[in-house]
C-alpha cells in the first residue's frame, strides 16, 4: 500500500542493529516512513524556489532537514543538479554515476583552476522596448509581421474599407544599410582582397545580420544572372552564399527558393567565365558542395528540395545535346550529394553515357583540343563520382566484419548440423543467382577454405575482395579483365562444394555485398584499373 | 398517528421552504431507520464496508460524465470535494489499502486542476496523517463552496435521491455548501474560482474583506508637492498665491480641504471614512493628470522619517525627467547578468537608482556590486581593506584580489533575501540562520543583526519610506521591524504556511504577503489585523507588487500565473497565464501603466495595466467578467532567469538574473 515497502523497513532495521523487527512494527512503519519523506520533499521543494532555482539539489534536502531538526545527510554536497541514470531494465529505477576514484589518482593530479570570481555584467535587453541585436540578446528569430495598425491608417478617407495589401514597408538601419552596401561592393570589384575574406567572416557570424537576408538574396540573384562572364564576381558571390548559409543566426530557409538557381546556374551553366583559360571547373566544384550542403542542412525541412535539385541535374547530365561543361557540373554536383545519389542517378546511365563519351576522348575522332579537354575532365569526374560510391561501399564492411562474426559463427554451425532443407534451398538460390552474383559469391566461398578459422568472420568481405584481388592480379599481369573473371570461376568451381556449408546466414549480406562486387566489375569495365585506385589500401593489405 | 403527521407537516413545510437536502436528508434518516429495523445485517455491512465509497463516487462519477453537456462541467466541479473526502474518510476509518487504491484509480480526474493537492494528500496514510496535516485538517474543517446553477443543482438532487446514494449524499451534506443561482449555467472559463477553496476560511475571508481598506497614496509626498509647485505655478488667483505666502504649511492645508470639499460637492464620492482621506485631489486643473494624482490622499498610520533635503532635491530631479511609460512607449531595459554563480545566486537587489547591486548567496555571503564603478580599475579596495580589517569579522572588503564588489560576511546560512533601503545608503539581507542583518554601503559594515523569526527568513523588503520594514518566513509569520529596535514592532500571524513573499503598500500604511497555502493576504501594520484576503492562485505565490496609485496588487506565483487585485474590493481584476515557469518578480512602472514579470522561463514580460484597469472601471457593474491583461511584449534573454526587477524613478527598468548555462 506504501511506496516503501515493509521489507524495507526490515532491511533498515537490520542495519541499525535491530536483527527481528516485528512484522506489524514494519507494516506501520511503512507509511509514515513515506509520510515523512514527502515531507522532507515538500520543504526541500520550498527551500528550492527561494533559492530561485527550478532543479532540486542535494543542498535542498540538507536545508530542509535541518527545517525539521534532522541530521543532515553528509557528503551529497554538489553545486550542480546530480546527473541521474537509468538503471537498465527497470523503467522507473535511477541511480548517480557515482565512479570509484583512486586516491592516488587525485593527490597526483595537478589543482584544478580555481574557479572564476562571481562577476556582474550590464547590458541593454531592450532599448524603448526594442531588442537591440548585440551578442548578450538572444538572436531574433523571424521578422515580424507589418503590424496591424499599419493597414488601418491606410483606410481609404471615404470611410469604405478597403482591404488592399499594402507593399511591406521594411525599414532598414543606416548602419545595415551602409554594411549591406560595403559587402556589395567588395564583392563586385575587390573579391581579392585580405578586407573581403574579413567581411566573409562577417557574414557568417554576426547575429544582427537577419534584416539583410533578402537584399542579399536578390543581390546575388540578380549579379548571378548579370555577370555570368565575369568569374571572380561569381566566385565572390558564391562565397557570400556560403558564409550566409554558415551563419547560425541567420533563418534562411525562406530565402533558399531564391538562391537555389543562382546556384545551380553556377553548376550546369554552358559558359561561365569569358576567357577559356578561366578555371570554371573551380567554381563548379565548389557551388557543387555549396548546393549539397543545402541539401544536408535543409533537405529534411523542404523534402522536394533534393529532388528538384536531382531532376536539374540529371536533365543535364543525360541530355546529349548539352554541352561538355554542362555534363562535367550536373555530375559533379550529383557526386557532391553522397554515394547513394552517384548510384542511383549515375551508375545506371554510365555505360550509355561513356558510349557517347568515348570518341570524344579519343584523339583520332575529335580534333578539336578544347573539346577533347572537356571530355576528359567529364570523364575524370565521373571517374571520380563512381569511385567514392565504390569507396563508400567498402568502408561499410570493415564493421561488419567485427561485429557480425559471433552471431555467424554461431548460426552457421546450427544450420549446418539441422537444417537440411534450408541448405537445400540455399543452393538453389545461388544456382539460380545471375552468373556474376554467382562468380562473385562462389569467389568468395572458395577464399573460405584457406581460411577456415575465421570462416564467419570472412562473410562480409569475401563478397567482393577477392574479386578485386584477383583482378589487381590479372591486370598487373597485363591481361583483360575477362580471364581474370574467368579465373575466379575457375576457383569458384573448386570451391562448389563448400557452397553447401555456408550461405543461409550469409544471404542478407549477399543482397549488399553481391551489389558491390556487382558494381566494381562494372565499374572495371568502364574505367579500367582506373577505379583501383579508390580501393581502401587496408582491405587489399588484408588479403595480400 | 400523531408522529406521522408531524412528520408529514415538516416535510411539507421543507419542500415549501425548499429546504431540498435537510429533507432528502429526513427521508433518508426514515428509510433507514425502518430498514435498520427489517435487517441489523445489512446496516453493518453497508456502514463497514470499505468498497461503499468506490461504489458511491464511482457512480457519481460516470453519471455526472454522462450528464447533459451544457450542465456537465458544473456537476464535475463536486466531483473534486467528494473524492478528497472519500478518500480522507477511507484513511480516517484505517482503510490505507482501500483509501490508496481508491485515490490512484480517480486521481487523474482531478490531475490538471488540483495537481499539486493531490501531491500532497497522496502521502496521507493514517488517521495520525489527517491531524497533522495541515492540508487535510484545514479541508476536513471547512466546507467547500461550489456555485451551481438551478437546474444543475435539481439533477444532482435527482439523482442522489434517485440512487440512494447514501455515502455520497453524507459528503455532500456534510463537506459542501451550494450557492445555487437562477439562470443560466456558468461559462466553463471561470471554473478557478468556482470551486475556491474551503467554506469557512472562505466565509472568513468574505468578513475580512468587508473591512475597509484605504488604499490611497500618502498625502504630502514628494511626488505630490512636485505636482503642487506645478499647479501652483500656473494658477494666479489670488488666494492661492497669498496662501502660499504667509505659510507653506497652512497653505497646504486649506488647499486640501478646499479641494476636499469640492470633490465632496462634484466628484463621485469614494466609499472611504471621512475623517481619514483627508484629501481627494481628484478634480486635478491639469488634464494630464496622471493615474496616480488622481488616487485619495491617506495620512500615515506610522510616523514616518524625514527625507533629507538633497535626497528630495534628486526626487524631484528624477521625476522631472521620468520617462512617460504607456502602452506604445516601452521601457528601455537594462540587464545586470550574472556570471560564475555555479548555482549559488539565491536573490538579488537593484537599489532605486540602479547604482548597487546586491546578491544573495547559499554559501552565506552577500555581494555588493556598485556598477558605477564596473569598468574602472579598483582603485578603493586599499581604502576599503584598513575599514575591513578593523571591522574584523563583520565585513572583509579585503584588498588582497582586488574584488570588484564588496563582500558582507556574517550570515550563517544561505541569504534568502537582500533589499536596499530607498536611498540605498543601507542593506538589509534575510538568511536561513533566521536573522536579518543590516548593512551600511557607506561604512560597508554590519550594524544590527535582527533575531527574532524562529525559522530562515524568505523575504525582507524596506518600507518605501525606509526605517520599518517587513520580513516573511518560515515560521509562518511576517513581522514588521524598525531600524532602531532588534524587536519586532508587530507580528502577522494567520497564514497556513510559510509566508514566502512581502511587500508594503505605497502609503506604509499596509503590507501583503503571499504565501504558500496560495493566499495572498493583506496586513493593517498599525493593528496587526488581516484586512484582506485574496484566494485564487493554484500554487506558491513567489512575488507580489504594489501599484503606484495604491489601487492595485499584482501576484505571481510557482507555475506562471500573474493576477492582479482590486484591494479596496478583495476581487480578481484579471487573471493570465503569464508564464512557463515561476514568476520570480514583478515590478510596476512608476505611474503605473506598465507592469514587468520576471520569470525562470528567461524572460521579461510587459504587460499593458493602463488599458485593463480602464476597462474593468467601465463596466464595473458586469461583475465576474475578467479581461485579461494584455501581453506587449515579450523580452527573452540568453538562458538567464530573470531574479529582480525594478523601475528606477525615471522609468527605467533594471533586471537582474544569473547566466544558467547547460541545465
Amino acid at each position: 500500500m506504501s511506496i516503501v515497502p515493509k521489507e524495507t523497513i526490515e532491511v533498515i532495521a537490520q542495519s541499525v542493529g535491530i536483527p527481528t523487527l516485528h512484522a506489524d512494527v514494519s507494516a506501520a512503519l511503512a507509511p509514515d516512513v513515506e509520510y515523512r519523506l514527502r515531507e522532507i520533499m515538500q520543504e526541500a521543494i520550498k527551500c528550492m524556489r527561494h533559492a530561485k532555482r527550478t532543479v532540486l539539489t542535494a543542498d535542498d534536502v540538507d536545508s530542509a532537514l535541518t527545517l525539521r531538526n534532522v541530521e543532515p545527510v553528509y557528503g551529497f554536497a554538489s553545486g550542480d543538479p546530480l546527473r541521474f541514470k537509468r538503471a537498465v531494465g527497470h523503467k522507473d529505477l535511477f541511480y548517480i554515476d557515482d565512479r570509484e576514484v583512486d586516491f592516488k589518482e587525485i593527490i597526483e593530479a595537478p589543482l584544478p583552476k580555481a574557479p572564476l570570481d562571481t562577476a556582474v555584467v550590464a547590458h541593454w535587453l531592450a532599448i524603448e522596448g526594442v531588442q537591440p541585436a548585440i551578442p548578450e540578446n538572444p538572436p531574433i528569430d523571424a521578422i515580424s509581421a507589418p503590424t496591424e495598425n499599419k493597414r488601418i491608417e491606410h483606410v481609404k478617407d471615404d470611410g469604405l474599407p478597403v482591404d488592399i495589401k499594402l507593399p511591406v514597408k521594411h525599414i532598414l538601419s543606416r548602419e545595415l544599410q551602409m554594411y549591406f552596401d560595403k559587402i556589395a561592393e567588395l564583392t563586385m570589384s575587390r573579391s581579392n582582397t585580405p578586407i573581403f575574406r574579413e567581411a566573409l567572416v562577417s557574414l557568417s557570424k554576426d547575429s544582427g545580420l537577419h534584416p539583410l537576408v533578402p537584399y542579399f538574396s536578390y543581390f546575388i540573384a540578380d549579379e548571378v544572372t548579370r555577370s555570368l562572364a565575369d568569374l571572380p564576381v561569381l566566385f565572390a558571390l558564391m562565397r557570400v552564399v556560403q558564409s550566409l548559409l554558415r551563419n547560425p543566426h541567420i533563418h534562411i530557409e525562406p530565402y533558399l527558393h531564391q538562391l537555389m538557381p543562382s546556384m545551380i546556374t553556377c553548376i550546369v551553366a554552358k559558359r561561365l567565365g569569358h576567357r577559356l583559360s578561366d578555371n570554371h571547373w573551380e567554381l563548379r566544384d565548389f557551388s557543387a558542395n555549396l548546393v549539397a550542403s543545402v541539401c544536408r542542412k535543409y533537405g529534411h525541412v523542404y523534402h522536394n528540395l533534393q529532388i528538384r535539385l536531382t531532376k536539374t541535374l540529371i536533365h543535364a547530365f543525360l541530355d546529349p545535346h548539352k554541352a561538355l561543361t554542362q555534363h562535367y557540373g550536373a555530375v559533379q554536383g550529383i557526386s557532391a550529394l553522397g554515394a547513394s545519389a552517384i548510384r542511383l542517378l549515375l551508375l545506371p546511365n554510365l555505360e550509355t553515357y561513356m558510349q557517347l563519351l568515348d570518341p570524344e576522348l579519343q584523339l583520332e575522332k575529335q580534333k578539336n583540343e578544347m573539346k577533347r579537354k572537356e571530355a576528359w575532365r567529364v570523364y575524370g569526374a565521373l571517374l571520380c563520382a563512381a569511385g567514392k560510391c565504390l569507396y563508400e561501399r567498402l568502408k561499410l564492411f570493415p564493421g561488419l566484419l567485427s561485429a557480425s562474426t559471433q552471431p555467424a559463427l554461431r548460426s552457421n554451425k546450427r544450420v549446418a548440423t539441422n537444417n537440411p532443407n534450408k541448405r537445400k534451398s540455399s543452393t538453389d538460390l545461388s544456382a539460380s543467382q545471375p552468373p556474376l552474383k554467382k562468380m562473385a559469391s562462389d569467389a568468395s566461398m572458395s577464399s573460405m577454405d584457406s581460411a577456415a578459422p575465421v570462416a564467419g568472420t570472412m562473410d562480409g568481405f569475401s563478397a567482393q575482395l577477392p574479386n578485386p584481388i584477383m583482378m589487381q592480379a590479372s591486370s598487373s599481369g597485363q591481361m583483360a579483365d575477362g580471364i581474370a573473371a574467368a579465373g575466379a570461376i575457375r576457383r569458384g568451381q573448386e570451391g562448389n562444394h563448400h557452397a553447401q556449408r555456408v550461405s543461409t546466414v550469409l544471404r542478407q549480406a549477399w543482397k549488399e555485398d553481391q551489389g558491390a562486387g556487382h558494381l566494381l566489375a562494372s565499374l572495371h569495365d568502364v574505367f579500367g584499373e582506373g577505379i583501383f585506385s579508390f580501393i581502401q589500401p587496408p582491405e587489399i593489405s588484408f588479403f595480400l | 398517528m400523531e408522529d406521522e403527521e408531524m412528520e408529514k407537516k415538516v416535510q411539507q413545510y421543507l419542500h415549501r421552504k425548499g429546504f431540498r437536502l435537510t429533507e432528502l436528508a429526513l427521508q433518508e434518516e426514515r428509510n433507514r431507520l425502518s430498514t435498520t429495523s427489517l435487517s441489523d445485517v445489512s446496516l453493518s455491512r453497508s456502514d463497514n464496508d470499505p468498497a461503499r465509497y468506490y461504489d458511491g463516487y464511482n457512480k457519481l462519477r460516470t453519471w455526472a460524465y454522462n450528464s447533459l453537456d451544457q450542465y456537465k462541467h458544473e456537476l464535475l466541479r463536486v466531483l473534486y470535494p467528494v473524492f478528497i473526502h472519500c478518500f480522507m474518510d477511507l484513511v480516517a476509518e484505517g482503510h490505507t489499502q482501500e483509501a490508496r487504491s481508491f485515490f490512484h484509480t480517480f486521481r487523474e480526474d482531478h490531475e490538471l486542476m488540483h495537481s499539486r493537492d493531490l501531491q500532497k494528500l497522496e502521502g496521507i496514510l493514517s488517521p495520525l496523517h489527517l491531524e497533522e496535516m495541515d492540508l487535510a485538517r484545514s479541508l476536513r474543517e471547512n466546507k467547500f463552496r461550489i456555485k451551481l446553477c438551478e437546474y444543475s443543482y435539481e439533477l444532482l438532487l435527482q439523482y442522489l435521491q434517485k440512487t440512494q446514494a447514501l455515502v455520497m449524499l453524507g459528503i455532500i451534506n456534510e463537506r459542501i455548501i451550494f450557492e445555487v443561482s437562477a439562470g443560466q449555467p456558468s461559462l466553463i472559463s471561470d471554473d478557478a474560482d468556482v470551486v475556491a477553496l474551503v467554506g469557512t476560511s472562505k466565509d472568513l475571508a468574505k468578513q475580512i474583506n468587508q473591512k475597509e481598506v484605504h488604499w490611497g497614496l500618502l498625502e504630502d509626498s514628494v511626488e505630490e508637492r512636485m505636482e503642487k509647485a506645478l499647479s501652483d505655478s500656473d494658477k494666479t488667483e489670488a488666494e492661492s498665491k497669498d496662501a502660499d505666502a504667509e505659510d507653506n504649511n497652512k497653505a497646504r492645508n486649506s488647499l486640501i480641504k478646499k479641494s476636499s470639499e469640492g470633490g465632496k460637492q462634484g466628484g463621485p464620492l469614494k466609499k472611504l471614512k471621512k475623517d481619514k482621506v483627508v484629501g481627494a485631489t481628484g478634480k486635478n486643473n491639469k488634464s494630464e493628470a496622471s493615474m496616480v494624482s488622481a488616487a485619495p490622499r491617506v495620512k500615515p498610520e506610522l510616523t514616518l522619517p524625514a527625507t533629507p533635503v538633497e535626497v528630495e532635491q534628486s526626487i524631484l530631479e528624477d521625476l522631472r525627467n521620468r520617462a512617460q511609460l504607456n502602452n506604445l512607449a516601452l521601457p528601455s531595459v537594462s540587464f545586470y547578468t550574472f556570471l560564475n554563480t555555479h548555482n549559488g545566486l539565491n536573490c538579488s537587489s537593484i537599489s532605486n537608482d540602479g547604482s548597487l547591486v546586491v546578491g544573495g548567496f547559499s554559501d552565506s555571503s552577500v555581494k555588493v556590486w556598485d556598477m558605477a564603478k564596473i569598468g574602472q580599475p579598483a582603485k578603493t579596495s586599499s581604502s576599503q581593506g584598513e575599514n575591513g580589517s578593523s571591522q574584523g569579522e563583520h565585513l572583509s572588503s579585503t584588498s588582497e584580489g582586488k574584488r570588484p564588489y564588496t563582500l558582507f560576511q556574517g550570515h550563517s546560512g544561505p541569504v534568502y533575501s537582500a533589499a536596499f533601503s530607498p536611498f540605498g545608503d543601507f542593506l538589509l539581507s534575510s538568511s536561513s540562520d533566521s536573522t536579518i542583518r543590516l548593512w551600511s554601503t557607506k561604512l560597508n559594515a554590519n550594524l544590527v543583526c535582527y533575531k527574532g523569526h524562529n525559522y530562515p527568513v524568505w523575504d525582507v523588503q524596506f518600507s518605501p519610506v525606509g526605517h520599518y520594514f517587513a520580513s516573511a518566513s518560515h515560521d509562518r509569520t511576517a513581522r514588521i521591524w524598525s531600524m532602531d529596535k532588534i524587536q519586532p514592532l508587530r507580528i502577522m500571524a494567520g497564514h497556513l504556511a510559510d509566508v514566502d513573499c512581502v511587500q508594503w503598500h505605497v502609503n506604509c500604511n499596509y503590507i501583503a504577503t503571499g504565501s504558500s497555502d496560495k493566499t495572498v493576504r493583506l496586513w493593517d501594520v498599525q493593528t496587526g489585523e488581516c484586512i484582506r484576503m485574496f484566494i485564487g492562485h493554484r500554487s506558491m505565490v513567489l512575488s507580489l507588487a504594489m501599484s503606484p496609485d495604491g489601487r492595485y496588487m499584482a501576484s505571481g506565483d510557482e507555475d506562471g500565473t500573474i493576477m492582479m487585485w482590486d484591494l479596496s474590493t478583495g476581487r480578481c481584476v484579471s487573471p493570465l497565464a503569464g508564464h512557463n515557469s515561476c514568476v520570480w518578480s514583478l515590478a510596476f512602472s512608476c505611474e503605473g501603466a506598465l507592469l514587468a514579470s520576471g520569470s525562470a522561463d528567461c524572460t521579461v514580460k510587459l504587460w499593458d495595466v493602463a488599458s485593463s484597469t480602464k476597462a474593468l472601471k467601465m463596466d464595473d457593474t458586469k461583475a465576474g467578467s475578467t479581461n485579461r491583461l494584455r501581453l506587449l511584449k515579450a523580452l527573452p534573454t540568453k538562458s538567464t532567469p530573470v531574479y529582480n526587477l525594478r523601475f528606477s524613478r525615471r522609468n527605467l527598468l533594471f533586471a537582474t538574473g544569473a547566466l544558467s548555462l547547460g541545465s
